[in-house]
Protein backbone atom coordinates (compact mmCIF):
# COMPACT_ATOMS: atom_id res chain seq x y z
CA UNK A 1 0.00 0.00 0.00
CA UNK A 2 2.68 2.38 0.81
CA UNK A 3 4.66 1.78 -1.94
CA UNK A 4 1.16 2.39 -4.26
CA UNK A 5 1.17 5.46 -2.34
CA UNK A 6 4.49 6.88 -3.31
CA UNK A 7 4.30 5.69 -7.18
CA UNK A 8 1.07 7.63 -7.15
CA UNK A 9 3.03 10.62 -5.45
CA UNK A 10 5.89 10.02 -7.60
CA UNK A 11 3.96 10.09 -10.68
CA UNK A 12 2.05 13.43 -9.48
CA UNK A 13 4.86 15.03 -9.22
CA UNK A 14 6.46 13.90 -12.67
CA UNK A 15 3.23 14.82 -14.54
CA UNK A 16 3.23 18.06 -12.88
CA UNK A 17 6.69 19.02 -13.59
CA UNK A 18 6.49 17.75 -17.53
CA UNK A 19 3.52 19.80 -17.79
CA UNK A 20 5.61 22.66 -16.37
CA UNK A 21 8.14 21.57 -19.38
CA UNK A 22 5.92 21.38 -22.15
CA UNK A 23 3.34 24.18 -21.00
CA UNK A 24 0.96 21.47 -23.20
CA UNK A 25 -1.25 21.58 -20.00
CA UNK A 26 -2.40 24.65 -19.61
CA UNK A 27 -2.42 26.20 -23.19
CA UNK A 28 -4.53 28.29 -24.63
CA UNK A 29 -6.35 27.68 -27.91
CA UNK A 30 -4.57 30.06 -30.19
CA UNK A 31 -6.68 31.02 -33.20
CA UNK A 32 -5.21 31.77 -36.13
CA UNK A 33 -6.44 34.52 -38.45
CA UNK A 34 -6.29 33.43 -42.02
CA UNK A 35 -5.51 36.20 -44.94
CA UNK A 36 -8.06 36.13 -47.30
CA UNK A 37 -6.10 35.41 -50.39
CA UNK A 38 -9.21 34.16 -51.76
CA UNK A 39 -10.27 38.16 -52.70
CA UNK A 40 -6.80 39.23 -53.27
CA UNK A 41 -7.04 40.87 -56.53
CA UNK A 42 -5.16 38.76 -59.50
CA UNK A 43 -5.05 40.86 -62.25
CA UNK A 44 -5.89 39.90 -65.80
CA UNK A 45 -4.30 40.93 -68.82
CA UNK A 46 -6.15 43.93 -69.53
CA UNK A 47 -8.18 43.84 -72.40
CA UNK A 48 -7.46 47.11 -73.71
CA UNK A 49 -4.08 48.87 -74.20
CA UNK A 50 -2.43 48.82 -70.79
CA UNK A 51 -0.92 52.82 -70.26
CA UNK A 52 2.53 52.53 -69.47
CA UNK A 53 3.45 49.01 -70.88
CA UNK A 54 5.81 48.64 -73.56
CA UNK A 55 3.15 46.83 -75.28
CA UNK A 56 2.85 49.21 -77.90
CA UNK A 57 -0.01 50.89 -79.89
CA UNK A 58 0.46 48.84 -83.16
CA UNK A 59 0.20 45.46 -80.63
CA UNK A 60 -2.93 46.07 -78.34
CA UNK A 61 -3.08 43.41 -75.91
CA UNK A 62 -6.39 41.99 -77.24
CA UNK A 63 -9.16 39.77 -75.70
CA UNK A 64 -9.76 36.51 -77.09
CA UNK A 65 -12.64 34.16 -76.10
CA UNK A 66 -11.62 31.41 -73.69
CA UNK A 67 -11.13 28.33 -76.43
CA UNK A 68 -10.90 30.22 -79.84
CA UNK A 69 -8.06 28.44 -81.60
CA UNK A 70 -5.58 31.19 -83.00
CA UNK A 71 -4.86 31.30 -86.46
CA UNK A 72 -2.11 29.85 -87.33
CA UNK A 73 0.86 32.06 -87.39
CA UNK A 74 -0.11 35.54 -87.81
CA UNK A 75 2.77 37.54 -88.91
CA UNK A 76 1.45 40.93 -89.67
CA UNK A 77 2.93 42.54 -86.78
CA UNK A 78 6.44 42.02 -87.16
CA UNK A 79 6.13 43.76 -90.78
CA UNK A 80 5.70 47.82 -90.70
CA UNK A 81 3.55 47.92 -93.40
CA UNK A 82 0.62 45.05 -94.62
CA UNK A 83 1.85 42.05 -95.64
CA UNK A 84 0.92 39.29 -97.05
CA UNK A 85 1.52 35.74 -95.05
CA UNK A 86 1.97 32.98 -97.72
CA UNK A 87 2.10 29.54 -96.72
CA UNK A 88 1.24 27.93 -100.33
CA UNK A 89 4.87 28.81 -102.40
CA UNK A 90 6.29 26.41 -100.24
CA UNK A 91 3.88 24.19 -99.15
CA UNK A 92 5.75 21.04 -101.50
CA UNK A 93 9.25 22.21 -99.70
CA UNK A 94 8.51 21.32 -95.84
CA UNK A 95 12.04 19.70 -94.67
CA UNK A 96 11.84 16.87 -92.48
CA UNK A 97 13.84 15.62 -89.96
CA UNK A 98 15.01 12.67 -88.40
CA UNK A 99 13.99 11.76 -84.78
CA UNK A 100 15.69 14.37 -82.18
CA UNK A 101 18.39 15.93 -85.14
CA UNK A 102 18.18 18.89 -86.48
CA UNK A 103 20.79 17.47 -89.32
CA UNK A 104 19.58 18.43 -92.88
CA UNK A 105 18.97 15.44 -94.41
CA UNK A 106 20.25 14.59 -98.03
CA UNK A 107 16.65 13.98 -99.27
CA UNK A 108 15.80 17.41 -98.10
CA UNK A 109 18.12 19.64 -99.86
CA UNK A 110 16.76 19.85 -103.29
CA UNK A 111 13.85 21.56 -101.41
CA UNK A 112 15.87 24.25 -99.68
CA UNK A 113 17.49 24.83 -103.54
CA UNK A 114 14.24 25.45 -104.52
CA UNK A 115 13.07 27.71 -101.43
CA UNK A 116 16.45 29.72 -102.54
CA UNK A 117 16.09 30.29 -106.21
CA UNK A 118 12.69 31.17 -105.95
CA UNK A 119 13.49 33.64 -103.16
CA UNK A 120 15.96 35.38 -105.05
CA UNK A 121 14.32 35.37 -108.11
CA UNK A 122 11.26 37.04 -106.93
CA UNK A 123 11.29 40.89 -106.65
CA UNK A 124 8.16 40.74 -104.01
CA UNK A 125 9.78 38.21 -102.00
CA UNK A 126 10.42 40.85 -99.36
CA UNK A 127 10.95 37.96 -96.06
CA UNK A 128 11.42 34.48 -95.48
CA UNK A 129 10.10 32.89 -92.08
CA UNK A 130 10.86 30.06 -90.98
CA UNK A 131 8.70 27.43 -88.59
CA UNK A 132 10.80 25.19 -87.01
CA UNK A 133 8.28 21.85 -85.27
CA UNK A 134 8.80 18.98 -83.34
CA UNK A 135 7.07 15.44 -82.58
CA UNK A 136 6.00 15.27 -78.74
CA UNK A 137 7.99 13.00 -77.99
CA UNK A 138 9.98 15.71 -76.01
CA UNK A 139 9.60 17.99 -72.50
CA UNK A 140 8.26 21.15 -73.78
CA UNK A 141 10.98 23.74 -73.40
CA UNK A 142 13.49 20.92 -74.80
CA UNK A 143 11.03 20.94 -77.63
CA UNK A 144 10.86 24.98 -78.15
CA UNK A 145 15.08 25.01 -78.39
CA UNK A 146 14.99 21.87 -81.41
CA UNK A 147 12.47 23.42 -83.26
CA UNK A 148 14.53 26.77 -83.10
CA UNK A 149 17.48 25.06 -83.90
CA UNK A 150 15.78 22.76 -86.85
CA UNK A 151 14.33 26.21 -88.18
CA UNK A 152 18.44 27.99 -87.53
CA UNK A 153 19.51 24.84 -89.50
CA UNK A 154 17.33 25.66 -92.92
CA UNK A 155 18.21 29.23 -92.51
CA UNK A 156 22.21 28.42 -92.51
CA UNK A 157 21.34 26.19 -95.57
CA UNK A 158 19.71 28.98 -97.37
CA UNK A 159 22.30 31.62 -96.35
CA UNK A 160 25.22 29.55 -98.06
CA UNK A 161 22.79 29.45 -101.17
CA UNK A 162 23.21 33.59 -101.00
CA UNK A 163 19.77 34.00 -99.26
CA UNK A 164 20.04 37.80 -97.57
CA UNK A 165 20.33 36.78 -93.86
CA UNK A 166 18.42 39.41 -92.99
CA UNK A 167 15.05 38.78 -94.89
CA UNK A 168 15.47 35.55 -92.95
CA UNK A 169 12.72 35.43 -89.76
CA UNK A 170 12.86 31.89 -87.71
CA UNK A 171 10.11 30.85 -85.22
CA UNK A 172 9.75 27.76 -83.24
CA UNK A 173 6.78 26.33 -82.23
CA UNK A 174 8.29 23.36 -80.67
CA UNK A 175 5.11 20.34 -80.62
CA UNK A 176 2.52 23.01 -80.24
CA UNK A 177 1.90 22.86 -83.48
CA UNK A 178 1.44 19.32 -85.11
CA UNK A 179 0.76 18.92 -88.66
CA UNK A 180 -0.64 15.69 -87.80
CA UNK A 181 -2.06 14.93 -84.46
CA UNK A 182 -1.63 10.94 -83.37
CA UNK A 183 0.59 8.71 -82.19
CA UNK A 184 3.48 6.70 -84.25
CA UNK A 185 6.04 7.21 -86.23
CA UNK A 186 3.72 7.21 -89.34
CA UNK A 187 2.50 10.64 -87.49
CA UNK A 188 5.31 11.81 -85.70
CA UNK A 189 7.69 12.23 -89.02
CA UNK A 190 5.39 14.03 -90.41
CA UNK A 191 5.21 16.63 -87.75
CA UNK A 192 9.03 17.06 -87.48
CA UNK A 193 9.74 20.01 -89.89
CA UNK A 194 10.73 23.15 -90.94
CA UNK A 195 8.04 25.13 -92.63
CA UNK A 196 7.76 28.38 -95.14
CA UNK A 197 6.10 31.14 -95.05
CA UNK A 198 6.28 33.62 -97.87
CA UNK A 199 6.08 37.52 -96.85
CA UNK A 200 5.21 40.02 -99.56
CA UNK A 201 4.02 43.55 -99.58
CA UNK A 202 0.25 44.23 -99.55
CA UNK A 203 -0.86 45.44 -102.96
CA UNK B 1 -7.19 2.24 -6.32
CA UNK B 2 -6.06 -0.27 -8.99
CA UNK B 3 -7.89 1.85 -11.75
CA UNK B 4 -6.81 5.22 -10.53
CA UNK B 5 -3.09 4.19 -10.68
CA UNK B 6 -3.97 3.27 -14.39
CA UNK B 7 -5.43 6.52 -15.14
CA UNK B 8 -2.88 8.36 -14.27
CA UNK B 9 0.02 6.16 -15.89
CA UNK B 10 -1.95 6.41 -19.33
CA UNK B 11 -2.22 10.30 -18.41
CA UNK B 12 1.31 10.23 -18.20
CA UNK B 13 2.73 7.99 -21.03
CA UNK B 14 0.20 10.60 -22.89
CA UNK B 15 2.23 13.50 -21.61
CA UNK B 16 5.22 11.88 -22.40
CA UNK B 17 4.20 11.19 -26.37
CA UNK B 18 3.04 14.56 -26.83
CA UNK B 19 6.41 16.29 -25.03
CA UNK B 20 8.05 13.91 -27.37
CA UNK B 21 6.08 15.31 -30.67
CA UNK B 22 6.60 18.65 -29.65
CA UNK B 23 10.53 18.61 -29.03
CA UNK B 24 11.94 17.99 -32.12
CA UNK B 25 14.36 14.87 -32.87
CA UNK B 26 13.44 13.04 -29.76
CA UNK B 27 13.62 9.12 -30.96
CA UNK B 28 10.18 7.58 -30.49
CA UNK B 29 8.85 10.08 -33.29
CA UNK B 30 11.26 10.23 -35.51
CA UNK B 31 10.69 7.50 -38.46
CA UNK B 32 7.41 8.65 -38.86
CA UNK B 33 8.11 12.41 -39.39
CA UNK B 34 11.11 12.43 -41.63
CA UNK B 35 10.48 8.62 -43.50
CA UNK B 36 9.31 7.29 -46.16
CA UNK B 37 6.40 5.35 -45.57
CA UNK B 38 2.81 6.57 -45.25
CA UNK B 39 2.02 8.23 -42.16
CA UNK B 40 -1.85 6.61 -40.68
CA UNK B 41 -3.68 9.79 -40.24
CA UNK B 42 -7.43 9.59 -38.59
CA UNK B 43 -9.92 12.41 -39.40
CA UNK B 44 -13.01 13.07 -37.13
CA UNK B 45 -15.40 16.02 -36.98
CA UNK B 46 -15.49 17.14 -40.42
CA UNK B 47 -17.52 17.29 -43.25
CA UNK B 48 -17.73 18.99 -46.69
CA UNK B 49 -15.37 21.58 -47.85
CA UNK B 50 -13.26 21.30 -44.52
CA UNK B 51 -13.03 17.49 -44.54
CA UNK B 52 -12.48 17.01 -48.51
CA UNK B 53 -9.41 20.12 -48.03
CA UNK B 54 -8.14 18.08 -45.08
CA UNK B 55 -7.65 14.90 -46.91
CA UNK B 56 -6.11 16.53 -49.97
CA UNK B 57 -3.82 18.19 -48.13
CA UNK B 58 -2.40 15.23 -45.79
CA UNK B 59 -2.60 12.78 -49.12
CA UNK B 60 -0.18 15.14 -50.86
CA UNK B 61 2.32 14.81 -47.78
CA UNK B 62 2.40 11.03 -47.95
CA UNK B 63 -0.66 10.32 -45.32
CA UNK B 64 -3.22 7.57 -45.19
CA UNK B 65 -6.44 8.50 -43.90
CA UNK B 66 -7.44 5.91 -41.67
CA UNK B 67 -9.79 5.07 -38.88
CA UNK B 68 -8.44 5.70 -35.71
CA UNK B 69 -7.79 2.35 -33.91
CA UNK B 70 -5.16 1.86 -36.84
CA UNK B 71 -3.82 6.13 -37.05
CA UNK B 72 -0.71 7.10 -35.76
CA UNK B 73 -1.96 10.66 -35.30
CA UNK B 74 -5.52 11.17 -34.95
CA UNK B 75 -6.82 14.99 -36.66
CA UNK B 76 -10.31 15.98 -35.22
CA UNK B 77 -12.71 19.27 -34.27
CA UNK B 78 -15.38 21.03 -36.07
CA UNK B 79 -16.12 23.72 -38.88
CA UNK B 80 -18.86 26.46 -37.96
CA UNK B 81 -17.92 29.37 -39.75
CA UNK B 82 -14.77 28.59 -38.30
CA UNK B 83 -12.37 25.60 -38.15
CA UNK B 84 -11.44 24.51 -34.58
CA UNK B 85 -9.49 21.30 -34.50
CA UNK B 86 -6.44 19.28 -32.46
CA UNK B 87 -4.08 16.78 -33.55
CA UNK B 88 -2.99 14.33 -31.11
CA UNK B 89 -0.88 11.23 -31.09
CA UNK B 90 -2.33 7.84 -31.10
CA UNK B 91 -2.77 6.49 -27.65
CA UNK B 92 -2.50 9.68 -25.97
CA UNK B 93 -5.45 11.11 -24.07
CA UNK B 94 -4.35 14.84 -24.66
CA UNK B 95 -3.83 16.83 -28.15
CA UNK B 96 -0.27 17.41 -29.12
CA UNK B 97 -1.81 21.28 -29.89
CA UNK B 98 -5.78 22.52 -30.28
CA UNK B 99 -5.85 25.62 -32.65
CA UNK B 100 -8.86 27.63 -34.52
CA UNK B 101 -8.75 29.14 -37.58
CA UNK B 102 -11.01 31.97 -38.61
CA UNK B 103 -11.11 34.66 -41.34
CA UNK B 104 -11.15 34.03 -44.93
CA UNK B 105 -13.15 30.69 -46.70
CA UNK B 106 -13.50 27.53 -45.03
CA UNK B 107 -10.92 26.30 -47.82
CA UNK B 108 -8.42 28.58 -46.52
CA UNK B 109 -8.88 27.92 -42.95
CA UNK B 110 -8.93 23.94 -43.94
CA UNK B 111 -5.37 24.65 -45.83
CA UNK B 112 -3.89 26.35 -42.51
CA UNK B 113 -5.16 23.88 -40.70
CA UNK B 114 -3.14 20.73 -43.18
CA UNK B 115 -0.43 23.26 -42.88
CA UNK B 116 0.23 23.44 -38.96
CA UNK B 117 -0.57 18.94 -38.93
CA UNK B 118 2.18 18.74 -41.23
CA UNK B 119 4.44 20.79 -39.72
CA UNK B 120 3.77 18.57 -36.78
CA UNK B 121 4.48 15.51 -38.46
CA UNK B 122 6.80 15.92 -41.50
CA UNK B 123 8.80 18.75 -40.47
CA UNK B 124 8.28 20.38 -43.67
CA UNK B 125 7.91 24.14 -44.67
CA UNK B 126 4.01 25.27 -45.23
CA UNK B 127 2.66 24.28 -48.59
CA UNK B 128 -0.66 24.44 -48.72
CA UNK B 129 -1.67 28.17 -49.00
CA UNK B 130 0.37 28.18 -52.04
CA UNK B 131 -0.44 29.09 -55.68
CA UNK B 132 1.00 27.33 -59.22
CA UNK B 133 1.01 29.23 -62.53
CA UNK B 134 0.87 26.42 -65.39
CA UNK B 135 -0.30 26.42 -69.38
CA UNK B 136 -4.31 25.39 -69.76
CA UNK B 137 -4.26 24.12 -73.85
CA UNK B 138 -8.19 23.91 -74.97
CA UNK B 139 -9.60 23.76 -78.68
CA UNK B 140 -6.20 24.45 -80.10
CA UNK B 141 -6.30 27.76 -78.42
CA UNK B 142 -3.66 28.14 -74.98
CA UNK B 143 -3.39 30.90 -72.00
CA UNK B 144 -1.40 30.89 -68.67
CA UNK B 145 -3.55 30.20 -65.65
CA UNK B 146 -2.82 31.13 -62.31
CA UNK B 147 -4.48 28.62 -59.16
CA UNK B 148 -4.00 27.42 -56.07
CA UNK B 149 -1.57 24.77 -55.90
CA UNK B 150 -4.40 22.07 -55.44
CA UNK B 151 -6.05 23.45 -58.98
CA UNK B 152 -8.69 25.36 -57.11
CA UNK B 153 -9.70 28.62 -58.08
CA UNK B 154 -8.50 28.57 -61.43
CA UNK B 155 -7.79 32.23 -63.02
CA UNK B 156 -6.86 32.54 -66.85
CA UNK B 157 -3.96 35.60 -66.96
CA UNK B 158 -3.87 35.85 -70.56
CA UNK B 159 -6.74 35.72 -72.95
CA UNK B 160 -4.33 36.46 -76.25
CA UNK B 161 -5.78 33.68 -78.17
CA UNK B 162 -2.12 33.06 -79.46
CA UNK B 163 0.28 30.49 -78.26
CA UNK B 164 1.73 30.72 -74.80
CA UNK B 165 4.54 28.72 -73.19
CA UNK B 166 6.16 27.80 -69.79
CA UNK B 167 5.25 30.39 -66.81
CA UNK B 168 7.88 31.32 -64.69
CA UNK B 169 7.32 33.22 -61.53
CA UNK B 170 9.34 35.96 -59.75
CA UNK B 171 9.95 35.56 -55.94
CA UNK B 172 7.31 36.92 -53.90
CA UNK B 173 4.22 35.31 -56.54
CA UNK B 174 3.22 39.08 -57.75
CA UNK B 175 5.18 38.76 -61.08
CA UNK B 176 5.26 35.93 -63.80
CA UNK B 177 7.10 35.63 -66.96
CA UNK B 178 6.59 33.86 -69.89
CA UNK B 179 6.93 33.09 -74.14
CA UNK B 180 4.49 34.30 -75.78
CA UNK B 181 3.38 34.17 -79.78
CA UNK B 182 0.61 37.14 -79.67
CA UNK B 183 3.07 39.36 -81.69
CA UNK B 184 3.97 36.94 -84.26
CA UNK B 185 7.69 35.88 -83.42
CA UNK B 186 8.75 34.53 -79.64
CA UNK B 187 9.03 37.43 -76.91
CA UNK B 188 9.25 36.49 -72.98
CA UNK B 189 6.35 39.04 -71.27
CA UNK B 190 6.88 39.93 -67.85
CA UNK B 191 3.30 40.78 -66.66
CA UNK B 192 2.81 42.08 -62.48
CA UNK B 193 -0.70 40.58 -61.20
CA UNK B 194 -1.27 43.51 -59.06
CA UNK B 195 -1.93 45.79 -62.25
CA UNK B 196 -2.59 43.27 -65.15
CA UNK B 197 -0.03 45.31 -66.61
CA UNK B 198 2.34 43.72 -69.17
CA UNK B 199 5.71 44.71 -70.82
CA UNK B 200 7.81 43.09 -73.51
CA UNK B 201 11.40 41.92 -71.37
CA UNK B 202 13.00 40.25 -73.91
CA UNK B 203 12.18 40.50 -77.73
CA UNK B 204 15.52 39.93 -79.44
CA UNK B 205 16.77 39.00 -82.63
CA UNK B 206 16.01 35.01 -83.73
CA UNK B 207 13.94 34.13 -80.78
CA UNK B 208 13.72 34.24 -77.03
CA UNK B 209 12.15 32.02 -75.00
CA UNK B 210 12.45 30.11 -72.01
CA UNK B 211 12.68 32.86 -68.90
CA UNK B 212 13.31 31.57 -65.33
CA UNK B 213 14.12 34.33 -62.43
CA UNK B 214 16.62 33.55 -60.08
CA UNK B 215 15.97 32.65 -56.40
CA UNK B 216 16.89 36.22 -55.50
CA UNK B 217 15.40 38.15 -58.36
CA UNK B 218 17.91 40.31 -59.54
CA UNK B 219 18.22 37.77 -62.94
CA UNK B 220 16.50 35.98 -65.35
CA UNK B 221 18.10 33.21 -67.63
CA UNK B 222 16.69 32.24 -71.11
CA UNK B 223 17.37 31.57 -74.23
CA UNK B 224 17.79 33.28 -76.94
CA UNK B 225 19.28 32.57 -80.20
CA UNK B 226 20.44 35.84 -81.78
CA UNK B 227 24.14 34.61 -81.57
CA UNK B 228 23.16 31.70 -84.18
CA UNK B 229 22.05 28.96 -81.89
CA UNK B 230 19.79 28.93 -78.84
CA UNK B 231 22.08 29.15 -76.27
CA UNK B 232 21.85 30.33 -72.63
CA UNK B 233 21.69 33.86 -71.70
CA UNK B 234 21.28 36.03 -68.39
CA UNK B 235 20.26 39.64 -68.49
CA UNK B 236 19.18 41.32 -65.20
CA UNK B 237 16.00 41.58 -63.78
CA UNK B 238 15.43 44.96 -65.67
CA UNK B 239 15.90 43.10 -69.05
CA UNK B 240 19.19 44.67 -69.97
CA UNK B 241 23.09 43.86 -69.76
CA UNK B 242 21.91 40.09 -71.83
CA UNK B 243 25.27 37.97 -71.27
CA UNK B 244 25.41 35.24 -73.63
CA UNK B 245 26.90 32.17 -71.14
CA UNK B 246 26.96 29.10 -73.58
CA UNK B 247 28.13 28.91 -77.10
CA UNK B 248 27.26 25.37 -78.68
CA UNK B 249 26.00 25.04 -82.18
CA UNK B 250 23.07 22.54 -80.85
CA UNK B 251 20.78 23.80 -78.23
CA UNK B 252 20.50 24.48 -75.19
CA UNK B 253 17.07 24.85 -72.94
CA UNK B 254 15.72 24.24 -69.50
CA UNK B 255 17.01 26.60 -67.52
CA UNK B 256 16.74 26.35 -63.79
CA UNK B 257 18.70 28.27 -60.45
CA UNK B 258 20.53 27.28 -58.00
CA UNK B 259 18.90 28.86 -54.94
CA UNK B 260 21.87 30.72 -54.58
CA UNK B 261 21.37 32.13 -57.46
CA UNK B 262 24.82 31.54 -58.34
CA UNK B 263 24.60 28.84 -60.57
CA UNK B 264 21.75 27.67 -63.11
CA UNK B 265 21.29 23.61 -64.52
CA UNK B 266 20.47 23.54 -67.51
CA UNK B 267 19.84 21.07 -70.56
CA UNK B 268 22.36 20.73 -73.81
CA UNK B 269 22.41 18.58 -76.54
CA UNK B 270 26.19 16.43 -76.75
CA UNK B 271 24.63 13.53 -78.96
CA UNK B 272 21.74 13.46 -76.38
CA UNK B 273 19.98 15.73 -74.38
CA UNK B 274 21.93 15.93 -70.96
CA UNK B 275 21.99 18.13 -68.06
CA UNK B 276 24.96 20.61 -67.25
CA UNK B 277 25.91 23.41 -64.95
CA UNK B 278 27.51 26.75 -65.51
CA UNK B 279 28.20 29.53 -62.94
CA UNK B 280 26.35 33.04 -63.48
CA UNK B 281 29.25 34.50 -64.81
CA UNK B 282 30.08 32.06 -67.73
CA UNK B 283 33.13 30.01 -68.06
CA UNK B 284 33.27 26.37 -68.46
CA UNK B 285 30.03 24.38 -68.08
CA UNK B 286 29.85 21.23 -66.16
CA UNK B 287 28.45 18.01 -66.83
CA UNK B 288 25.67 16.69 -63.96
CA UNK B 289 26.81 12.93 -63.39
CA UNK B 290 23.64 11.43 -63.38
CA UNK B 291 24.66 7.89 -63.51
CA UNK B 292 21.99 6.71 -66.23
CA UNK B 293 21.00 6.95 -69.47
CA UNK B 294 18.47 8.69 -71.58
CA UNK B 295 17.16 12.25 -73.06
CA UNK B 296 17.63 14.01 -69.85
CA UNK B 297 15.69 17.46 -69.56
CA UNK B 298 13.91 19.74 -67.85
CA UNK B 299 15.51 20.10 -64.05
CA UNK B 300 14.48 22.19 -61.40
CA UNK B 301 16.66 22.46 -58.70
CA UNK B 302 14.93 22.30 -55.18
CA UNK B 303 14.77 25.38 -52.91
CA UNK B 304 16.92 23.81 -49.79
CA UNK B 305 19.81 22.79 -52.35
CA UNK B 306 19.73 19.31 -51.99
CA UNK B 307 18.20 18.07 -55.18
CA UNK B 308 17.85 18.33 -58.62
CA UNK B 309 14.72 16.77 -59.82
CA UNK B 310 14.61 16.47 -63.97
CA UNK B 311 12.93 14.50 -66.86
CA UNK B 312 14.27 11.42 -68.44
CA UNK B 313 12.90 9.68 -71.49
CA UNK B 314 11.66 10.17 -75.26
CA UNK B 315 7.72 9.91 -75.22
CA UNK B 316 7.40 7.86 -72.06
CA UNK B 317 8.80 10.02 -69.82
CA UNK B 318 9.51 9.35 -65.89
CA UNK B 319 10.72 11.68 -62.54
CA UNK B 320 13.89 11.21 -61.09
CA UNK B 321 15.81 13.11 -58.67
CA UNK B 322 19.19 13.16 -57.58
CA UNK B 323 21.51 14.85 -54.94
CA UNK B 324 22.79 18.48 -56.14
CA UNK B 325 26.37 17.95 -56.06
CA UNK B 326 26.19 14.80 -58.35
CA UNK B 327 25.45 11.19 -57.36
CA UNK B 328 23.04 8.14 -57.77
CA UNK B 329 19.67 9.36 -59.75
CA UNK B 330 16.87 7.68 -58.11
CA UNK B 331 13.63 6.61 -60.10
CA UNK B 332 10.57 8.23 -59.07
CA UNK B 333 7.61 8.18 -60.77
CA UNK B 334 5.80 8.17 -64.37
CA UNK B 335 5.72 11.99 -65.99
CA UNK B 336 7.44 15.19 -66.65
CA UNK B 337 8.26 18.38 -66.39
CA UNK B 338 9.18 18.38 -62.30
CA UNK B 339 8.72 21.79 -60.31
CA UNK B 340 9.40 21.67 -56.73
CA UNK B 341 7.46 23.03 -53.67
CA UNK B 342 8.77 25.78 -51.40
CA UNK B 343 9.31 22.86 -48.74
CA UNK B 344 11.61 20.63 -50.96
CA UNK B 345 10.07 17.82 -50.75
CA UNK B 346 6.42 18.00 -52.86
CA UNK B 347 7.05 18.37 -56.57
CA UNK B 348 4.54 19.09 -58.68
CA UNK B 349 4.22 17.78 -62.72
CA UNK B 350 2.57 16.73 -65.41
CA UNK B 351 1.33 13.76 -66.84
CA UNK B 352 -0.14 12.57 -70.08
CA UNK B 353 -3.29 11.05 -69.81
CA UNK B 354 -5.90 9.87 -72.39
CA UNK B 355 -4.71 12.88 -75.09
CA UNK B 356 -4.57 15.21 -72.21
CA UNK B 357 -2.09 15.91 -69.72
CA UNK B 358 -3.20 16.58 -66.19
CA UNK B 359 -0.98 18.35 -63.45
CA UNK B 360 -0.12 16.06 -60.43
CA UNK B 361 1.44 16.53 -56.92
CA UNK B 362 4.37 14.07 -56.02
CA UNK B 363 5.34 13.77 -52.51
CA UNK B 364 8.67 12.91 -52.99
CA UNK B 365 10.07 10.31 -50.44
CA UNK B 366 6.97 8.19 -50.38
CA UNK B 367 6.84 8.87 -54.21
CA UNK B 368 2.70 8.83 -53.64
CA UNK B 369 0.83 10.79 -56.47
CA UNK B 370 -1.97 12.86 -56.33
CA UNK B 371 -3.58 14.24 -59.00
CA UNK B 372 -4.22 18.40 -58.50
CA UNK B 373 -8.00 19.14 -59.62
CA UNK B 374 -9.15 18.28 -63.04
CA UNK B 375 -9.98 21.38 -65.35
CA UNK B 376 -11.38 21.36 -68.96
CA UNK B 377 -8.45 21.11 -71.12
CA UNK B 378 -4.76 20.24 -71.21
CA UNK B 379 -2.57 21.35 -68.43
CA UNK B 380 1.15 21.31 -68.42
CA UNK B 381 4.64 23.29 -67.67
CA UNK B 382 3.84 24.20 -63.77
CA UNK B 383 5.38 26.74 -61.90
CA UNK B 384 5.04 26.94 -57.99
CA UNK B 385 5.42 30.42 -56.58
CA UNK B 386 8.32 30.37 -53.83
Amino acid sequence: MMKTQNLVATLTLTLGLLAAVTGCQHKPVNTTIIPDLQNKPVANAPSTEAPGTAITPSNPVTSTPEGTAETYGNYTNLFDNPHNDNRDQFKADIVYFDFDSSTIKASEETKLQEVAAYFKGNQKAEALIIEGNCDERGTEKYNLSLGERRALAAREYLVNLGVDSHRIKTVTYGASRPAEPGKGEEHWKKNRRDEFVLITPKQ
Amino acid sequence: MKVKIQHIIAALMGAVSAMSAMADGTTELTVTKTGTHMVKVSLSGFTGEAESVLKFDLSVLGMEITPPDTAEYLVAGHENGRIEGTLSVAGSTRPLWARTYAGAATRSQAHAFADDIVKEIRQTAPIFQGRIAFRLEKGGATEIYVADFDGANPIPLTHDGALVQGPSWAPGGQRLFYTSWKNGATQILEHNLETGMRRVFAGYPGTSFSPEVSPDGQKVAMILSMGGSPNLYVSDIGGGNPRQLTHSRDEDSSPCWSPDSRTICFVCRKGRARLETIGVEGGQPQPVRVGIAGNLTAPDWSPDGKWIAFTSGSGNFSLWVMPAGGGVAQQLVEGEDPCWAPNSRTIIFSRRANNKRILCLLDVPTKHVKDVRQLSGSCSEPSWAR
